[in-house]
């Protein structure tokens, strides 16, 4: 025992009992729970900021990032109605244009919003269909219209230059 | 020596509200309701200087 602690009675110390010593006595006690309380709502205030932090840089269109323009087919060789399956914008994301009528194109990255299965275009039904599930996409908005996926495909943004079709941005998603 | 529990009950209260804020803000981020989001953030991180204040202030009191 230090010294200093004689020359002031009662000295202050953490426990109930000055003169019996149990190790820990005061750990679970009204008021160490409710140090652990506030320590838990800190420990959600930290863990909080990284979802703020992303969702700020979404809204500030830091994830809006324009890509190389890739050439994806010619007009001529993708007909009414028809889709073609190609990559965009790395080299393993899926993605799916189809030709609606003459001149209006859709784009989308083809993986299910729901497990990320691949999404096909069925011309019969004039929708796109996730197989795995069941899951059913609006052809002319991305959105879903049935089965478990609940958020539209990433659509991208399709332009015609001399005949042929380029994929230029993946667009966001606005509620 | 008598405690009064109104301490515990306000801070249990206030990790209730964390639970809700961030499950709320989670899948606020997950459909892509950015702005939602930032609000549940928020008050999530108000809510610790709530608790710390409660705490300092019940953590002495006697009924």
């Amino acid at each position: 025992m230090p010294s200093d602690k004689n020359n002031k009675i009662p000295f202050n110390e953490d426990n109930y009992t000055h003169n019996i010593e149990r190790d820990n006595e005061r750990k679970l006690d009204r008021r160490g729970f409710m140090k652990t309380l506030a320590g838990a709502a800190g420990v959600f205030a930290v863990s909080s900021l990284p979802w703020g932090a992303v969702a700020a840089k979404e809204l500030m269109g830091l994830g809006e990032k324009e890509y190389p323009h890739k050439k994806i087919t010619d007009v001529s060789k993708l007909a009414v109605g028809d889709s073609l399956e190609f990559k965009f914008p790395g080299e393993h994301d899926d993605a799916i244009i189809i030709r609606l009528n003459e001149n209006k194109y859709v784009a989308y990255q083809n993986a299910c919003t729901h497990l990320r299965c691949p999404v096909f275009w069925v011309k019969e039904q004039n929708q796109m269909v996730c197989p795995c599930h069941h899951g059913f996409f609006d052809a002319e908005t991305g959105a879903p219209t049935a089965g478990p996926p609940r958020r539209p495909l990433p659509e991208i943004q399709v332009k015609v230059d001399n005949g042929a079709i380029y994929a230029v941005r993946v667009k966001r998603y606005e509620a | 020596m008598k405690r009064s529990y109104v301490g515990v009950a306000v801070l249990a209260f206030i990790l209730f509200l964390n639970i809700i804020f961030t499950q709320y803000m989670v899948h606020q981020f997950f459909y892509e309701n950015y702005v939602n989001t930032l609000i549940f953030c928020g008050l999530n991180i108000v809510l610790f200087p709530i608790a710390l204040f409660a705490y300092k202030k019940m953590k002495n009191v006697k009924a």
